[in-house]
This record gives C-alpha cells, sequence and structure tokens, in this order.
C-alpha cells in the first residue's frame, strides 16, 4: 500500500510539473478578505497572461510569513507584498527586485480606528488616552498594520504596545481589525488606510460606531517583487516585460480593485528605512 | 525417540517453591498419566516439561492455545506451521490448500467435528474448542504429546474416544487427568503428585483406584 | 467504599489547583456586545447555505483525501513500530513525535515543501504513526500469548506472528484504526486553517468575512460525515478509499528539494552559531528565548491546561447522562447524541476560533472550547459505559439516582479516561496558541512570521517535551489510582 501511496504521490507530481514548468505563479500578503483578493489577483492573473504570453496563476495563502515562504522557495516567482513582507523575502532571496509600486504606496498612512464608547476624537498626535486600553494590529507580518503602527506605539510611549496597553491581540487583517473594533471587541486598532477608505466607500463601515483618530506619517509601502532568476526560467527580457506589464497596468476597473491610482517603477532601495525601522523592532534579525 | 531425562526440576511462584525439586524420566513409548488434586502441582510440572523438549513435543494446554477469530482449520493446520515455507502458510491462510484440507478433514472426522472445520473457534462450545486443541497437537505429529486435562469438557464415550485417539496416534504421551478410570484405563504409567512433589509413581498394572484416591 | 480515598484526595487536588490557575488566567469577555454576534452564528447553523460556496465539494474531498492518505501512512508506519516498540529508543522516538500537533508539524513541512500535498499528509500521517504504535503494540501485547506458545520452536516469525497474534488482534486494530479515522478527518479539516485545501480554509475565509450561512452549510456537511462514517466507511470499501484518496489531494505546488536541504541545514540552525557569534552568543541567545518566550508561554499553557481539564470533567459529568438509558426516553436520549456528536466532531480549534471571535481574545475561549470538545468525547464514553450497568428494580430516581447508583460506579472509568485525555488537551491547548492566546503556540507562530524557524523549532522543542512530561504524570497518577481503561484506548 505504501508503494501505492507514493506512486499516487509522485504520479501526482508528474502530472503537476510539466504544466508549472511554463507557468509563472505569483501569490499576494492575504490583508484582506479572501473573496475579494481572489476576485483582484484572478483578474491580474488574466491580465499578465494575455501581456506576458505565458499561463499565470494566482495561489491565495493564509498568512504573510506563507507568502514570503511560497516566495523563498521559488514556488511562487513574484508577489505583491507589504513593504516589511518585501524587505523579509528579498533578504531571503538574494537578486530578488522590487519592480513597482503603487503610486500611494510612495505615501503610505496607517489609521488608529476607536470604538466610540471610548470618546475619543481625530487629533493630530496619537492620543495618550490610548494607553491602558485594549489594541488590535493586523496580522504579524504587516507593514501597516504591525510595523509602522508599533514604531509609532513605542515612540510615543516609549514602551512595548504590550506595556501600553491592556490586551493585544492580533486580528489577521485589515477587514477583521475594522470589523473587531466596530464591535467593541477591541477598543482601539491599526488598519491599512487604503483598505479602510475602500470599505468606507463601499457602505460596509458603521461609522457612527467606529473612526478614525489619528493618521501616522507617511512611508512606503506594498510593492511587487519578483525573483531574480525568472529570465533563465522564462527567458531574456522576462523580468523586464513584468516589470511594463504591471507598470502599464492602466484598467480603472483592475486598478480599482487594490486599490490604486497607477502603478510606478520600485526599486530595492525605497524600502530602507522600513528595514532600518524593522531592526529596531526586532521584527527582523 | 530417546528417553528424556529430568533432573531437579523446581518452579517458584512469588518467591515461594510450589514444585520439586522433581526427578523424572520418560521412556520411550510410555503412556503417562499425571494424577492428583488440584493445585498439587500438575500443571506446573507439565509447563516445565514443556519448556524442556519443547523441540520434540507437542502440547495441549488447559487454557488450549487456540486463535479465537481463526477457523477450525487454521487452528489445527498451526501444528504444521514448522513444516512448511512462511510463503506457503502465508497463502495457506489466505485460501487454505486443498492438500491441507484433505489431511485436515479425516482427522476431523474421527474426533466427530468435521463440520466445523470452516467455523471460527469463538464460535464453538467448550467441548468443540477441546477437541480443535486436540486435533492441532495430533496433526503435529511430534515425538511426545503433552496434554493438560484434555477431555475435562467432554463426556463420557467421546472422553474415550479422544483418549484411544491420542494413545494411538503418539506411543509416547504425557497426559494430566483427574479422572481416575480413563487415567487407569489408557496409560501404562502413573504419577501422582502431591504438594509439588511425586507421591506415586509406579505401572498402571500394580496399581488399583484405591491406591490413588489418597491423593485427592 | 466507592471513592478510594486516594481517588477523591486528587480529585480535589487538581480542583484546587484549576482554581488558583483560575486567579493567573485571563478570562475577560471583552466584545461589547458578545451574544449578538452567537446570535447570528446560529442563524447562520439553521439557515444554512449549501449553494452559494462553489466550492464546498472540493472541501469535503480534500479533508477526506488528506484524512485517508494520512491515516493510512500513519497506520502503516505506526504499525511497523509496533512491531520493535520493545526497543526504548523507538519508544522514545514515539512519544516524540506524537507530542508534537499536527498544526505544527504543517508548519514545519510548509516551510520548505510549501503548499504540496505531501505536507498535508505527512502533517498528519507523522504524529499518527507515533499514537497507532503505542496503542497497537499494547493491543498486540493483550493478545493471548498461549497459542504462540503451543507452536514449535522452528516455526518461522512471520508465520507465528500471522497465525498466532495477528487473527485475534485484528479486530482491535480495527476498531482503534476507524476511531483515529474519525480523529484524522477533524485534524485534516484544521489543516485548513494554516492554507491546506480542506474543510478549515474556507471555514475561516467564510467566517472572517461573517458569511455564517456558509459556515453552518460547512459544519452541517461536516457533522454529517462524521456521523455517517459507519455507513459510508465500510471496511470492505477503505482499501478503495485508501488507493483513491491520494489522488484527490489537489496539485499544489511543486517541491523544490533544495528547499529541503536549506530549511534543516540553515533555516534551524540557531541564528548566532549561524552568524559565527559562537557559544556565548548562542547562550544570549537561547536565555533571551525562554525568559521572553518560553516561560511565560509554558506557564500560560499551564495555567489553562488545568483550568480546561476540570471544566472537562465537569462537563464530562453534567453531559454522559444525556445518553445514559438510566435517565430519560429514547428521544431525550436521541437528542442527547447529536448535542454530544456536535461538540465531539468540532474540532477544538473550530469551536475556540468561533468563540474568539465572539466574545474577544481571553484564555476563556480557548478553556470553553477545550472543556466542550474533551467533556463530548469523554461524556459518550462514559454515557455508554453507564448503559452497561443494570440497576436493582427499585434504584432511586433523578438526583439520587445519578449520586448513589451511578456515580460511584463510574468515577473510576471516568478519572481514568480523564487522566488519558490531560495530555492531549495540553497538546491543543498549546496549539490554540496560534489563534491568538499567550500559550506556546502563540510563540511558535509569531516566530514563524517573523520567518525565524530557529526561534520556532526550539519552542516545539520545548511544547513537545512539555507535553511528555504531562504523560509521563498522568501515567503515574493512573498507576497510583490504578485506573486501566479498555484495551480501544477510545480516551486517545
Amino acid at each position: 500500500m505504501l508503494k501505492q501511496i507514493r506512486r499516487a504521490l509522485l504520479l501526482s507530481l508528474a502530472l503537476v510539473a510539466p504544466v508549472m514548468a511554463d507557468t509563472f505563479v505569483f501569490t499576494a500578503i492575504p490583508d484582506n478578505d479572501e473573496t475579494r483578493l481572489r476576485e483582484r489577483f484572478q483578474s491580474v492573473a488574466d491580465y499578465l497572461s494575455e501581456q506576458l504570453d505565458v499561463d499565470v496563476r494566482y495561489v491565495p495563502v493564509k498568512s504573510y510569513a506563507a507568502a514570503v515562504s511560497a516566495f523563498r522557495n521559488n514556488q511562487v516567482q513574484l508577489a505583491w507584498f507589504g513593504g516589511l513582507s518585501g524587505v523579509q523575502a528579498r533578504q531571503l532571496v538574494p537578486g530578488s527586485e522590487a519592480i513597482a509600486q503603487g503610486k500611494e504606496d510612495t505615501q503610505f498612512i496607517t489609521y488608529f480606528i476607536a470604538h466610540k464608547s471610548t470618546g475619543l476624537e481625530h487629533s493630530d498626535t496619537l492620543p495618550k488616552a490610548i494607553k491602558g486600553m485594549t489594541f488590535t494590529f493586523g496580522s504579524k507580518g504587516s507593514t501597516s498594520g504591525r510595523l509602522m503602527p508599533e514604531y509609532y506605539i513605542r515612540q510615543t510611549f516609549g514602551e512595548a504596545p504590550e506595556d501600553v496597553f491592556s490586551r493585544v491581540g492580533f486580528s489577521g487583517n485589515h477587514s477583521r481589525t475594522i470589523r473587531l473594533v466596530e464591535s467593541g471587541t477591541y477598543q482601539v486598532g491599526a488598519v491599512n488606510y487604503a483598505v479602510w477608505n475602500s470599505e468606507l466607500d463601499a457602505g460596509k463601515i458603521d461609522t457612527d460606531a467606529v473612526k478614525v483618530i489619528w493618521e501616522t506619517p507617511s512611508y512606503q509601502d506594498y510593492q511587487w517583487t519578483i525573483r531574480g532568476d525568472v529570465n533563465e526560467r522564462f527567458g531574456d527580457g522576462f523580468k523586464d516585460k513584468v516589470k511594463q506589464a504591471l507598470v502599464n497596468m492602466d484598467d480603472p476597473e483592475l486598478l480599482k480593485k487594490f486599490p490604486r491610482s497607477a502603478f510606478i517603477p520600485a526599486n530595492n532601495s525605497d524600502y530602507d528605512s522600513i528595514r532600518e525601522t524593522a531592526k529596531q523592532i526586532g521584527i527582523i534579525d | 525417540m530417546d528417553a528424556v531425562h529430568l533432573r531437579n526440576l523446581t518452579a517458584a511462584y512469588g518467591g515461594q517453591q510450589v514444585l520439586g525439586p522433581i526427578s523424572l524420566d520418560i521412556r520411550p513409548g510410555e503412556h503417562i498419566a499425571l494424577v492428583g488434586g488440584s493445585g498439587a502441582g500438575k500443571s506446573t510440572l507439565l509447563n516445565l516439561l514443556y519448556e524442556q523438549v519443547r523441540d520434540r513435543a507437542a502440547l495441549v494446554p488447559q487454557e488450549q492455545g487456540l486463535v479465537q477469530s481463526l477457523p477450525v482449520f487454521h487452528n489445527v493446520y498451526m501444528g504444521q506451521l514448522a513444516a512448511h515455507s512462511r510463503w506457503y502458510n502465508l497463502l495457506n491462510l489466505v485460501w487454505p490448500r486443498r492438500r491441507e484440507l484433505q489431511a485436515i478433514e479425516p482427522l476431523l472426522e474421527k474426533l466427530g467435528i468435521r463440520e466445523k472445520l470452516r467455523t471460527p473457534v469463538e464460535a464453538l462450545s467448550g467441548g468443540q474448542k477441546q477437541r480443535t486443541a486436540i486435533a492441532r497437537a495430533l496433526f503435529q505429529n511430534a515425538e511426545i504429546l503433552l496434554a493438560d486435562e484434555p477431555v475435562s469438557a467432554l463426556d463420557g464415550p467421546l472422553a474415550h474416544v479422544v483418549m484411544g485417539l491420542m494413545t494411538e496416534s503418539y506411543a509416547t504421551s504425557v497426559v494430566a487427568l483427574h479422572d481416575i478410570d480413563l487415567a487407569l484405563r489408557y496409560c501404562d504409567r502413573i504419577i501422582g503428585i502431591q504438594n509439588g512433589q511425586i507421591a506415586l509413581d509406579d505401572m498402571t498394572r500394580r496399581l488399583t483406584p484405591s491406591d490413588i484416591l489418597p491423593l485427592y | 467504599m466507592f471513592l478510594s480515598s486516594t481517588s477523591v484526595r486528587i480529585t480535589a487536588a487538581f480542583v484546587a489547583i484549576a482554581i488558583l490557575c483560575l486567579f493567573a488566567a485571563d478570562l475577560a469577555i471583552t466584545t461589547i456586545n458578545p451574544w449578538q454576534d452567537l446570535a447570528a452564528l446560529f442563524l447562520g447553523m439553521v439557515t444554512p447555505d449549501f449553494f452559494s460556496l462553489e466550492h464546498i465539494g472540493t472541501a469535503l474531498l480534500r479533508t477526506l483525501a488528506f484524512a485517508f492518505t494520512g491515516v493510512a501512512l500513519g497506520s502503516i508506519s505506526g504499525f511497523l513500530l509496533a512491531l520493535v516498540f520493545r526497543f526504548r529508543a523507538v519508544r522514545m522516538f514515539c512519544a516524540f513525535i506524537r507530542a508534537i500537533h499536527e498544526l505544527f508539524w504543517a508548519l514545519i513541512f510548509l516551510q520548505f515543501f510549501g503548499f504540496h500535498p505531501l505536507t498535508g499528509v505527512l502533517a498528519i500521517a507523522i504524529p499518527y504513526a507515533g499514537i497507532f504504535a503505542k496503542v497497537y503494540s499494547e493491543i498486540l501485547d493483550e493478545t493471548d500469548p498461549t497459542p504462540e506458545r503451543v507452536l514449535s520452536r522452528k516455526v518461522d516469525v512471520l508465520s507465528s506472528f500471522l497465525y498466532a497474534r495477528i487473527p485475534d488482534a485484528l479486530p482491535h486494530l480495527i476498531t482503534y484504526t476507524s476511531y483515529r479515522l474519525e480523529c484524522g478527518l477533524r485534524s485534516s479539516a484544521v489543516l485548513g486553517f494554516v492554507g491546506l485545501p480542506t474543510l478549515g480554509y474556507y471555514l475561516e475565509s467564510s467566517f472572517s468575512q461573517g458569511y455564517y450561512s456558509e459556515v453552518g452549510a460547512l459544519l452541517l456537511l461536516f457533522y454529517v460525515l462524521i456521523a455517517t462514517l459507519r455507513l459510508w466507511a465500510r471496511p470492505r470499501l477503505i482499501p478503495l478509499y485508501v488507493i483513491a484518496a491520494p489522488f484527490f489531494l489537489g496539485d499544489g505546488l511543486p517541491i523544490v528539494w533544495g528547499n529541503v536541504v536549506r530549511f534543516f541545514t540553515q533555516d534551524i540552525v540557531p541564528s548566532p552559531l549561524r552568524d559565527g557569534e559562537g557559544l556565548p552568543g548562542l547562550w544570549h541567545w537561547l536565555s533571551d528565548l525562554a525568559v521572553n518566550q518560553a516561560m511565560p508561554g509554558i506557564w500560560n499553557t499551564l495555567v489553562l491546561t488545568q483550568i480546561a481539564l476540570v471544566l472537562t470533567g465537569l462537563v464530562t459529568l453534567m453531559a454522559f447522562p444525556l445518553i445514559s438509558r438510566h435517565f430519560g426516553g429514547p428521544t431525550r436520549r436521541g437528542l442527547g447524541h447529536v448535542v454530544l456528536v456536535i461538540a465531539r466532531s468540532t474540532p477544538e480549534y473550530v469551536i475556540a476560533y468561533i468563540l474568539l471571535q465572539l466574545w474577544g481574545p481571553s484564555m476563556l475561549p480557548a478553556i470553553v472550547a477545550l472543556a466542550l470538545h474533551n467533556g463530548g468525547i469523554i461524556g459518550h464514553l462514559i454515557g455508554r459505559r453507564s448503559n452497561e450497568i443494570t440497576l436493582r428494580p427499585d434504584a432511586p430516581k433523578g438526583i439520587e439516582r445519578y449520586g448513589y447508583e451511578l456515580l460511584p460506579r463510574l468515577y473510576s472509568p471516568f478519572l481514568a479516561f480523564l487522566f488519558y485525555r490531560w495530555e492531549i488537551i495540553m497538546r491543543e491547548t498549546a496549539i490554540l496558541g496560534i489563534l491568538g492566546i499567550y500559550t506556546l503556540g502563540f510563540f511558535v507562530d509569531s516566530a514563524i512570521q517573523n520567518i525565524q524557524f530557529d526561534k520556532a523549532m526550539v519552542l516545539i522543542l520545548v511544547t513537545a517535551f512539555l507535553n511528555i512530561g504531562v504523560d509521563a504524570i498522568s501515567r503515574r497518577v493512573r498507576a497510583r489510582l490504578r485506573l486501566k481503561v479498555s484495551m480501544t484506548c477510545e480516551g486517545h
């Protein structure tokens, strides 16, 4: 029976391998509701497939770390990373490059949001009154939902979040952060402003229950990162083709799904300050 | 076969000596009955004996040693496992060989359980189980038969049939019996055990029931 | 006296420890309206939507495929290990591999096999092999040894084993394996939470988006699958399923073998050694890890485990009358069975996940989840056992019947099952940390999220040794109480 199983496994490998060999696979960090991610990235896969003339497949993952691991393990060749996950991934895969980012990603912002019961109002600095309240980040590996808010919390209070708040949680993604603060499970939360705005436009947020109390200064965030060895596998100039295809993406429907107004070229060095911040906090060694 | 010579056999249970030291010679062609009250040490002696002569003996233990979920056929066939290769045994387990069936059927016929050939042992009555264990020992065809109360669950006529069959099939045997009449009728030497010692050892022809009764 | 004073004393000690732990535990309900969401969830359960989920069939198929392949592989390897179980090294190896939870195994394999089916299959097969080895060897040891004794010494080992041991052990081996298959279905479902394409994957997606009717549909189908296991998992059909299962695992992503080498030669090597900081660096790294992560993790894991253990006992004692024939008629017992099937078919991880969303983060959801699931399992076993008891015709009724007639007779098996599950409760407690409760799993997950596999591995090892320790204590307690449960080991 062992033999049968092994044969079946090998067979399933063999069945997949030839197809995968010329399939360009990409993933994205799961920063949003799964249905929305699938819609968005399936459209991207279709678009890229058309532009690049190869089969393109989108693979959803359940965590930021899984996205980084898949990229590192060469199971995906391209990924839509956040600032932090991109830094982690490029550190682990020498030769990989940030090739494109959304126009908004050069000026990204985190919103601190609070439940109405806290009585907090919008302010120009991080309100000191949040000390002692309950607080939720997004995912542990998120830039806008973890890294930057933690950085500003430490800067404001001079303490780790666990010492500032009575309870610290990780919601998993930005949509859930909004839901959790909206329902009062946590009093305060940190959320990606793009996700907040798009949910707000879609009428999904009960603005009586939850409001923005502070906006962080801007920083670099999301980017497309590609492995250094794609040209060897998909032909000379493939990397540039991908970069061009991404930057040329101008279908308003598609851009709205991100939501970004346009994509522009990016460089690894754009994210140096993110790496420094992550080192300070101890998220990367 | 060669004679069996046993010297200074002892057995202890929980640190206490329960049997022996006993010395015993078993000569070829002897049918020996072990008699004595319950707890006297018959089973212990028989088991010790089995350890000494395991390579040339077939054993019918009191608890029978049957595999409950296997049919009678396989339980009997187990007497001859050593005579075949493992692959033959494996095949026979899954798919009974005709040759073995033909060898075992007449044996079961004589014991009156032929129709149980394919019945799992767990579905048999006490007497039928006992005869299955005996059939296995007979099928094994070793040099010596060692049997512990082999007919305890069989009624009168059947007990005689089985005792007859055993003495006929095995030239040499040691059988623990509590039935004095059976011992006197089928065995030519009687060893009485009492308190872990041999209290009586004589040829049957020189004994009467009244010589044996005091042992109980 | 029915209750030996030892069992009363031990019970009292455990209850006292649990009460002390209550003071150290964080049990708040932090949501402002915890019942509103719960009501929404129940509404979803009664208005399941079987059609909006296009992947619902795939989810169930993959769950079955991973369960069958994993359990089959685990059972075969476990059987082979059981044959050499008398060696101490093998016993320790098995104790070690089963002390690591399926989800931890999955998290490890994900790092180098990625989303290849092998990740899910091995995550189930490896810990199950450890459990199978132990229980199979116990079953084989307990079969009647006399058939082997009457065989001639010249009989070869294989024939002797196949004729004299296996046939009588087989029904027990099959019963236990089919019980494990049910566990395998639960394990397989839960693996979805880390990204494998099984039920948990879809459950998490639907739940986190508030699609409660989809959640309802997924859960109901899962209950039906488990409740009807006996109908469709016929012994004759099992080989067919096992052969077919590997073909339904999905294709995932191809394995890159270089990643495997890298994982073992670089990723899990402690970073100070990788960076050439030598032993002083390693010492600093280790003590930092111990103080900031391992210690708090162990403390929370222990506190939560002890409370959950006692609450499990309480739930059991309240739950078993639901299916006992000494209380209530067939209708009430039927309903009781439904309640207990739901409690024991829903993995702790799923209950905890749901309650965490509804009540907010604290130990409370985890404790309730562990108590409901494990209480459901033991309640079922004790209830069945109570049905084997025949009472005199004029036995008292109601609470007197419970207190005077049944409880004294059932208390020993109850304690035995409870202590059997102690280690399992701790394994699960550790893993629930992934959901955000500060047990060891939280720190393991954090290390993995930070791509620090060296730290993750150390913490997983700590978790494993903690489990082995509790198992050893549990064995001593059971020996002290002279508790022994029948061979099926259903407690596991």
